[in-house]
């Protein structure tokens, strides 16, 4: 069984076939290349054993033995949702842009694919090479997506996006090559396999900054930083998301900023456990500035594109928060913050597209009164909104619940300035809901030469399912959060000494080892 | 000894034919009142001398021999350039065979030159004595002079010719005064032991400490390559030489003759002595990482495609240099060798693809492509247009392409031999370079406007440009193999 090289490699394959396809049937058969994938990807669940925190349906096969690099590919519960997110959001992403992109579609949709490829990839792999690798090569599609799609100043956007993200990244790569070595004095041999890497004992001095493991970890800590974004790193974010078509938004604040946090829980916090512990306050300080700081600055912009991607700076920085209080409740709660950042945030940037396609405006001034207007519309935003600032019964709730809780359990300070984020989330947003859909109606709205119509169909369809996600989210929060359970708290019991295996479980959780490592082979 | 002369001479039967094979086309050209053959003539002529070349040195591989009282030595490493260096000339030759500036009146003069120039570079890296070295450069060099000057109409190429031959006799007595300095207080020109004398090698330790006379010597000599493959600061021809010279020579000096220079230079390191000698390698690493940084700054500013080229290729000196001096000051020379034998392999690959696709839209001779003149090519010519990106991004060094696992390969070098400060500033630079790496690709694709024509007749070009795209993606992805050669290459020297 190759389940997972199927899912990373099938969209490559995918990207040629679009290629080749007639024009009119690029948009049809995008479509149903991206649901076949989603629902190879869900395939996945009836494989995956969630009971074991190892690392399942594990495929290894060497690629560059000279530098013992790998093809290594695993899942687990960590990883798992993040996949699934990315598949689920991609055929969302093609039925909303269905009519927003009308320039060469062959070559958006490859990109898309090729996109989805190196997203799932880099979540799957478990070689630190063979992550670098498709962490990077994502930054190629996004790069083009908003640089020909974008707005007004895509190129100077997209251009600050490649830039910030391989600066962070290449000190990643001088990291990961010393990680290498350090394992060839260790084991014997040059390898980038995390497994082995998880074994190492990088030396640390505490207290002082030059020491191997603080230098490796603060190499890491700022390419994911830099990607998450987290402040004060975050400056290419606006620019990006706003110059973004829609998709490429959705996609960026859905799937690649975790490919950051991500980042933080697969590699900076196991490979460095003593740094991580050090200086968590570090990245408590910045979270919690991150969050009290991207919500007053989404608070005063004109722009409602631009409030979404300041909100996404705060959404993220309670990611960062929870994930180095370092307790399970943080990780668990960061963790599905992710999620719910890629569905609700998501879906703002899918409703933001569909009435910049109406009306070819963002500017919160020039609307008002749109609840009469548009009401199918409307009520869907507010529902998003809801879940945006984490009213109870929304998936919001839960993630940001369970991360002040473990913050608080951890540092009493950031718990309670954090806190504040929540209140200030629900000002900027609830006050631009009622500028933009209450009120007088606005200069747009009342515009006799080009009504407005509500949703159509496909647009609909298009929420449908995000809607479903936010409550089902909300309400049971289990269906999702068993799956994590044992990873995340094989991660936060052993966080002095991670291992992971591929197949046998470790200590923890001993139990029913036999049976998944009969299954994971 | 007539056994000895018949070994020597098999060792040098490549170069010979090659250059007997390339003179043919000439001699026909005197017989038939000065008219210049078919243009096809004298490309068959060379391509048959160069397959021919391959062949033979190829054969000869496996283990290490010397011909000439050791003066010329034919190991791994030798074998493995001069194989390079007869591919990227025949490659040189497609590009000329179809360019304006050189398929003109003189084109059997022209593969004539290009093919001896060859020659010297095959010189070059089989040299084991300095002043052998010295004669490779020069035949190498005096070649490339004519070369740069080759097209009649630029104005530029005769500058470029002018200035490239003043600094570069410059250059070749310096070299040739360090020599002198060398050979009088080390008493040998020999890398490796001959007659009884020890070689360079085996003194540098004993002699860099002590003697004076010896330093200035070998300083004048690493002078002597460091004008040949562009370091700073004696970097300052290459920007103005590569955008005069016609852009098939322009390709084949970028590739062919840094990839000899560098082999050349790799073997006067090759030596356990200078890992004793930390301020000779505080030099040669402030001189590596301005190399870069003086390249990728200096390209940010460009305008004219050429120029950008050049400028990169400096910066693209200084990773090669990342490599060299992991080979030659750190505790092990092989992998920081073998790094640098990867590097300009993968380098040859994306800069003769790059400046083949420029060589693909010059129309006249004295034309010259702006980067802006690139607006819409990726949708008038969708294959050119990929191919392009996947160059820029390779020389960008963005996985997963050969680009990419060359840096991989001379920043492990440096870092397995602790030289992290090396590392660093090979990482920065490869930030800094992104920024005008991408902006072809940026005109290409987002900037609305009509490219300039291409010549669809050049069909040998565009298959170059294709052809190495292909070659930096499939080898990108399938590195193992290329790595296992360099390696098994190096241990051989």
């Amino acid at each position: 069984m190759h389940v997972l090289s199927a899912i990373t490699l099938l969209p490559l394959g995918f990207a040629i076939l679009i290629c080749l396809a007639p024009k009119a049937w690029v948009r049809p058969v995008a479509l149903l290349l991206s649901l076949f994938e989603f629902g190879l990807s869900l395939g996945i669940l009836g494989l995956f054993d969630k009971k074991s925190a190892a690392l399942q349906l594990a495929e290894n096969i060497p690629w560059i033995p000279e530098f013992g690099i790998s093809y290594f590919l695993g899942i687990d519960g960590i990883s798992l949702w993040l996949v699934l997110l990315t598949t689920f959001l991609t055929p969302i992403v093609v039925l909303g842009s269905w009519t927003a992109i009308d320039k060469s579609i062959k070559g958006f949709h490859a990109a898309l694919f090729i996109l989805q490829a190196a997203m799932v990839g880099s979540f799957l792999a478990m070689d630190a090479v063979l992550f670098y690798v498709f962490f990077e090569l994502s930054l190629v599609p996004m790069y083009f997506m908003v640089g020909i799609w974008g707005g007004q100043r895509r190129i100077y956007a997209t251009v600050k996006f490649f830039i910030f993200t391989m600066v962070g990244s290449l000190m990643m790569l001088l990291a990961i090559i010393y990680l290498m070595f350090s394992a060839r004095d260790t084991v014997g041999q040059m390898t980038a396999n995390l497994l082995t890497l998880y074994q190492l004992k990088i030396p640390f001095v505490a207290g002082d900054l030059m020491n191997p493991q603080t230098l490796l970890f603060f190499a890491f800590s700022l390419a994911f930083a830099i990607k998450v974004p987290m402040f004060p790193f975050h400056t290419w974010l606006p620019d990006a998301h706003v110059e973004a078509p829609t998709p490429g938004s959705v996609l960026l604040a859905g799937v690649m900023l975790k490919m950051g946090s991500y980042g933080f829980l697969r590699f900076v916090i196991p490979l460095f456990p003593e740094a991580s512990q050090q200086y968590a306050w570090v990245f408590l300080f910045l979270g919690v500035v991150g969050i009290v700081y991207g919500a007053l600055v989404a608070m005063v912009q004109p722009d409602v594109k631009k409030l979404v991607a300041y909100s996404s700076v705060s959404h993220m920085g309670y990611v960062m928060i929870g994930m180095f209080a370092l307790n399970t409740y943080g990780v668990t709660g960061s963790l599905y913050q992710m999620l719910n950042h890629g569905v609700s945030t998501g879906a703002l940037f899918l409703l933001v597209g569909m009435i910049y396609e109406r009306t070819h405006s963002r500017e919160i001034a020039r609307y008002g009164g749109l609840a009469k207007a548009l009401p199918i519309f409307t009520i869907l935003f507010v529902i998003i909104t809801m879940s945006s600032i984490a009213v109870p019964m929304t998936n919001g709730f839960i993630g940001e619940f369970l991360i002040l809780m473990g913050t608080f359990a951890a540092q009493k300070g950031f718990a309670i300035v954090a806190v504040t984020g929540v209140v200030l989330g629900a000002v900027y947003m609830l006050w631009m809901v009622k500028r933009v859909f209450f009120g007088p109606a606005g200069e747009l709205v009342k515009d006799e030469h080009h009504p407005l119509h509500d949703l159509n169909a496909r647009e609909i369809a298009v929420m449908i399912p995000l809607v479903i996600l936010v409550f089902w989210m909300g309400l049971f929060p289990n269906h999702f959060l068993d799956w994590s359970k044992a990873s995340v708290e094989n991660l936060v019991e052993n966080k002095d000494n991670y291992q992971l295996s591929a197949g046998v479980k470790p200590k923890a959780v001993q139990v029913q080892g036999a049976v998944v490592a009969k299954d994971g082979k | 000894m007539n056994t000895d002369l018949m070994q020597d001479l098999v060792v040098v039967i490549p170069i010979s034919v090659l250059f007997i094979v390339s003179f043919l086309p000439l001699l026909i050209k005197v017989f038939r009142g000065n008219q210049e053959p078919n243009p096809l003539l004298p490309l068959c002529y060379g391509f048959a001398g160069l397959v021919f070349a391959t062949g033979f040195t190829a054969a000869m591989s496996g283990g290490q021999k010397t011909a000439f009282t050791n003066a010329i030595i034919l190991d791994g490493a030798s074998v493995w350039s001069s194989c390079l260096i007869y591919f990227l000339t025949a490659v040189g030759l497609m590009l000329a065979y179809d360019h304006a500036a050189t398929r003109g009146r003189q084109f059997s003069e022209f593969c004539f030159l290009l093919i001896s120039s060859a020659i010297g570079m095959v010189v070059l890296v089989m040299a084991n004595d300095l002043i052998v070295t010295f004669i490779g450069i020069e035949t190498m060099s005096l070649c490339l002079y004519i070369l740069v000057a080759m097209s009649r109409e630029e104005i530029l190429s005769k500058e470029a010719a002018f200035k490239y031959f003043v600094l570069g006799s410059f250059a070749s007595a310096i070299f040739l005064y360090g020599i002198a300095l060398m050979w009088g207080t080390a008493g040998t020109t020999y890398f490796t032991a001959q007659n009884g004398i020890p070689g360079l090698g085996d003194q540098i330790e004993k002699l860099i400490a002590v003697n004076r006379v010896f330093v200035v010597g070998l300083g004048m000599v690493i002078l002597g390559f460091a004008f040949k493959v562009a370091l700073f600061p004696f970097h300052a021809w290459t920007p103005d030489v590569y955008q005069g010279a016609p852009t098939p020579v322009t390709a084949f000096m970028a590739t062919a003759v840094k990839a000899a220079s560098f082999v050349a230079f790799l073997r006067l390191f090759h030596s356990d002595g200078y890992s004793l000698s930390p301020n000779m390698m505080t030099v040669l690493t402030w001189i590596a990482v301005l190399t870069m940084l003086i390249g990728n700054v200096g390209a940010i500013v460009q305008n004219n495609f050429k120029r950008i080229l050049a400028y990169s290729s400096i910066a693209h000196s200084g990773y090669a240099m990342v490599g060299l001096i992991a080979a030659a000051f750190g505790s092990d020379f092989n992998e920081g060798a073998a790094s640098l034998l990867f590097y300009l392999f993968s380098y040859a690959f994306m800069t003769m693809g790059s400046f083949a696709l420029i060589a693909l839209f010059e129309k006249n001779e004295n034309i010259s492509l702006n980067v802006e003149d690139l607006k819409g090519l990726g949708r008038k010519y969708p294959v050119l247009g990929l191919s392009l990106t996947i160059l820029m991004l390779s020389l960008a060094g963005i996985p997963p392409t050969l680009g990419f696992f060359g840096k991989f390969y001379v920043f492990s070098a440096a870092v397995e031999q602790d030289m992290y400060w090396l590392a660093f500033w090979g990482v920065i630079n490869s930030v800094i370079s992104v920024y005008y790496y991408l902006r072809p690709i940026v005109v290409m694709y987002m900037k609305e406007g009509e490219s300039v024509e291409m010549m669809t007749s050049h069909l040998m070009t565009r298959l170059t440009v294709v052809a190495s795209a292909l070659v930096i993606v499939v080898i990108g992805l399938l590195a193992s193999p290329a790595i296992r050669a360099v390696r098994a290459v190096i241990a051989m020297m």
